[in-house]
C-alpha cells in the first residue's frame, strides 16, 4: 500500500515528461506573389466630401490634412452646388503651392509609359487596361503641351477617384 | 390674363428636340425670394407691428415699406438702424428704396395657406410645389424642385437656374435638386450657399486657384471625360448636378471675379446691410449682374432670431423688406438685359404663431415661435412684367396656397401645362394667375 502510494507519481511523472516534451513538428508557410489592385467594376462607394478631400491632399501633399483645413474645405465644397466645380477650383489651389509633391513635366516625358501606369496606381490604385494606357500615351505624346499637373488634375477630379 | 392673345411659339431645346410652350411666356426672367424665416402676417402684411404682439395699443404701422404700402408706426420704434448720440436704439426707420411699393405697382395675395408650420417643409413647399409633409432634414427634396421642371420642360440651361442659399444648415444647401428618377440632379440648379462660398473660409480656401487658360483647360477636360466614359458612372449615382465643361469654366471664372471684385470694393450691397441676408442678395445681384439667369431663387431667413428676440426679429424683418427692394431696384436700375423683364415673386415659406412663448427680450417683448395654426397663413407678393396692381384675398378670405409658387412659375415660362402635368405636384396647386 505504501510503495505503491509512491509507484504512481512516479509514472504519472514520466508519463508526462515523455508525452509534453514531444517535439513540435517544424512548419512553414509561404505566400504566393499576388499583386492586389482595386478592380474599377467594384467601386461602388462613394467617397465622403471628408474621405476625398484628405485622400487627395494626403496623395498631393504626401502629409495629412489638418482637421481644421478639412473642415474648411469640406463647407466650401458643401456650398457649390456643382462638386466638380468645387473640388476643380479646391485643385487649382493646391497646384498654386509649392510645397506639392509631383513628377516633374521631364520625368513624365522621359517615360510617358510608366508615368501613366503611375498614375492610374496612385489615383484609382489599379492597373490601366491596355486601352486606358495606349490612350493617354498617345495623347500626351501628341501633345506637348500637356503637364503633369493637367493629368493630375483630370485623375484628380475624374468620377472613379470620387469612388472605393 | 393680360397676355391673351399672344401666340405660344414652338422653340427647340438644347436636346434637339422640338418643343411647344404650353402658353404664353408672361416674362423672360424670375426671381424668387423664400423670406424670410417664419414671417407673422401681423407684423408683416396685416401692419400691425406691436399692437397684435406685445398688447402695445396704438402702435400699429407699416415696417415693410419696400413691399407693401401703409403709414409706419409713430411709436415705439426700435426697428431702424441707430442714430446714436444717446437716441433710442433702431429708432431711425430705414428710408424706403423703391420709389412706389411693390403692393402699389404688383399683385399681394394677403392670406394663403402654408403647407407646414416649419421650415424646411415650407422651404421645400416652394420650391417644389409640392405637399411634402414627410420631408426630412439634411436630405435632398424627395420631389422635383421647380429648378428640375424648367430645366426639363422648358430646356433651361444648368447656368440658366440659380439658388443662393444664406447657409449650410439642414436641408438648405440640398434644395437644388431633387434625386427624383423622372427628374433628379442632371436637371438640377445651381447653387452657392453664398456666405461660405464667397466669405473669409470661401477665400482661404478657393481664392489662391490658377487661373487656368481655356486651352489649358481643354486638356484636362478631354482627359477627364475619357476617364469618365471609361468608369462609367450611371444617372442614378450622380452626387451632384451637371455643368457642361464651358458652364463650369464660367462658374469658376465668376468665383475668381467675385474676390476680385471684393478687393475693388465693387460689390454692391443694400445701403444697409449689417447682417447675413444682406449678404446673400448681395451675391444674388452679382449672379444676376453677371449671368443673367432665367430663374434665381435666394433664401433669406434672419427674422428667425423671433425664437427668441422680438426687437430683433422686427429690425430683420424692416432690413429683408429694404434688402429685396435694394435687390428689385439693383435688377431694374444695373441689368439692363433684365430690366422690365422680370418678375419677382417674394412669400415666406412659412408664418409664426398667434400666441408668444415666454422668452422676453432687451424690450420686455415676446419672442415667437412657428407651430400652431397662425404660423400657416402666409402672404405672397409679385411684381414685374404683366403683374397686374391688385390685391387678392384678405384676413377673412384666403387665397391661394405656397404650392401654387412652383405652377405660377411655370405659367411665367410657358410651360404650365407639362409642369402641372406631374404627378409630384400639389394637385390642387395651380397657377397665381389664375387665381386673380
Amino acid at each position: 500500500m505504501h510503495s505503491s502510494g509512491k509507484i504512481i507519481p512516479v509514472i504519472f511523472s514520466a508519463f508526462l515528461l515523455f508525452s509534453g516534451c514531444t517535439k513540435e513538428k517544424n512548419v512553414s508557410y509561404g505566400v504566393n506573389d499576388k499583386v492586389v489592385y482595386e478592380d474599377k467594376s467594384l467601386k461602388t462607394k462613394r467617397k465622403s466630401d471628408a474621405e476625398y478631400i484628405s485622400i487627395l491632399y494626403t496623395n498631393l501633399y504626401q502629409v495629412p490634412i489638418s482637421p481644421t483645413r478639412l473642415y474648411k474645405t469640406q463647407n466650401v465644397v458643401y456650398s457649390i452646388g456643382d462638386r466638380n466645380v468645387a473640388n476643380e477650383m479646391v485643385l487649382s489651389n493646391y497646384f498654386n503651392t509649392s510645397t506639392l509633391k509631383i513628377p516633374k513635366d521631364s520625368e513624365m516625358r522621359a517615360d510617358v509609359a510608366a508615368f501613366v501606369e503611375k498614375c492610374y496606381k496612385r489615383f484609382f490604385l489599379r492597373y490601366p487596361s491596355e486601352g486606358e494606357k495606349t490612350f493617354f500615351i498617345n495623347y500626351i505624346n501628341s501633345n506637348p503641351n500637356v503637364s503633369v499637373e493637367m493629368v493630375y488634375t483630370a485623375f484628380s477630379v475624374s468620377d472613379e477617384y470620387q469612388y472605393y | 390674363m393680360v397676355t391673351a392673345g399672344t401666340v405660344a411659339a414652338p422653340y427647340i431645346l438644347p436636346t434637339g428636340r422640338m418643343f411647344a410652350r404650353t402658353n404664353a411666356p408672361k416674362a423672360e426672367y424670375v426671381v424668387m425670394v423664400m423670406f424670410a424665416g417664419g414671417v407673422r402676417q401681423q407684423e408683416s402684411v396685416l401692419q400691425r407691428y406691436l399692437d397684435d404682439s406685445q398688447e402695445v395699443t396704438g402702435a400699429a404701422g407699416n415696417i415693410m415699406p419696400n413691399l407693401f404700402t401703409g403709414i409706419a408706426p409713430d411709436r415705439k420704434i426700435v426697428y431702424g438702424t441707430d442714430p446714436g448720440g444717446g437716441a433710442t436704439r433702431g429708432s431711425e426707420p430705414i428710408p424706403r428704396i423703391l420709389s412706389q411699393s411693390m403692393e402699389d405697382t404688383g399683385t399681394v395675395f394677403k392670406e394663403m395657406s402654408a403647407i407646414s408650420a416649419g421650415h424646411y417643409v415650407g422651404l421645400n413647399t416652394l420650391i417644389t410645389g409640392s405637399l411634402g409633409t414627410a420631408q426630412g432634414l439634411k436630405t435632398r427634396p424627395k420631389y422635383p424642385t421647380i429648378f428640375e421642371y424648367l430645366r426639363k420642360h422648358a430646356g433651361f440651361a444648368a447656368l440658366d437656374t440659380w439658388f443662393i442659399a444664406n447657409g449650410l444648415g439642414n436641408s438648405t444647401p440640398l434644395l437644388n435638386s431633387s434625386k427624383n428618377a423622372d427628374y433628379g440632379l442632371q436637371y438640377g440648379g445651381n447653387m452657392f450657399a453664398a456666405p461660405y462660398t464667397f466669405g473669409g473660409v470661401g477665400r482661404e480656401i478657393l481664392g489662391n486657384g490658377k487661373p487656368y487658360s481655356r486651352a489649358e483647360l481643354e486638356p484636362m477636360y478631354f482627359m477627364k471625360n475619357f476617364l469618365d466614359q471609361s468608369f462609367g458612372l450611371s444617372v442614378d449615382q450622380l452626387e451632384t448636378i451637371k455643368n457642361t465643361d464651358e458652364e463650369k469654366t464660367k462658374i469658376k471664372e465668376f468665383i475668381r471675379a467675385v474676390f476680385q471684385r471684393q478687393d475693388q470694393g465693387l460689390i454692391p450691397r443694400p445701403p444697409v446691410s449689417d447682417n447675413g441676408d444682406a449678404v446673400t442678395i448681395s451675391y444674388a445681384a452679382e449672379v444676376l449682374r453677371h449671368f443673367k439667369p432665367k430663374f434665381l431663387t435666394l433664401n433669406m431667413s434672419a427674422v428667425d432670431g423671433c425664437h427668441s428676440n422680438f426687437t430683433g426679429y422686427l429690425r430683420s424683418l424692416h432690413r429683408a423688406d429694404h434688402s429685396v427692394g435694394w435687390l428689385w431696384n439693383y435688377i431694374q436700375n444695373n441689368i439692363p438685359e433684365m430690366s422690365g423683364k422680370t418678375i419677382m415673386i417674394i412669400a415666406p415659406e412659412c408664418g409664426r404663431n398667434l400666441n408668444p412663448n415666454p422668452i422676453l427680450d432687451e424690450n420686455d417683448w415676446y419672442a415667437y415661435d412657428h407651430s400652431d395654426a397662425n404660423a400657416m397663413r402666409v402672404w405672397s407678393v409679385m411684381v414685374g412684367k404683366n403683374v397686374p396692381k391688385m390685391t387678392v384675398g384678405s384676413e377673412n378670405n384666403k387665397v391661394g396656397k405656397l404650392t401654387d409658387i412652383v405652377p405660377t412659375i411655370a405659367d411665367i415660362f410657358g410651360v404650365y401645362d407639362e409642369v402641372k402635368a406631374s404627378p409630384y405636384l400639389d394637385p390642387q396647386s395651380k397657377s397665381l394667375f389664375l387665381r386673380m
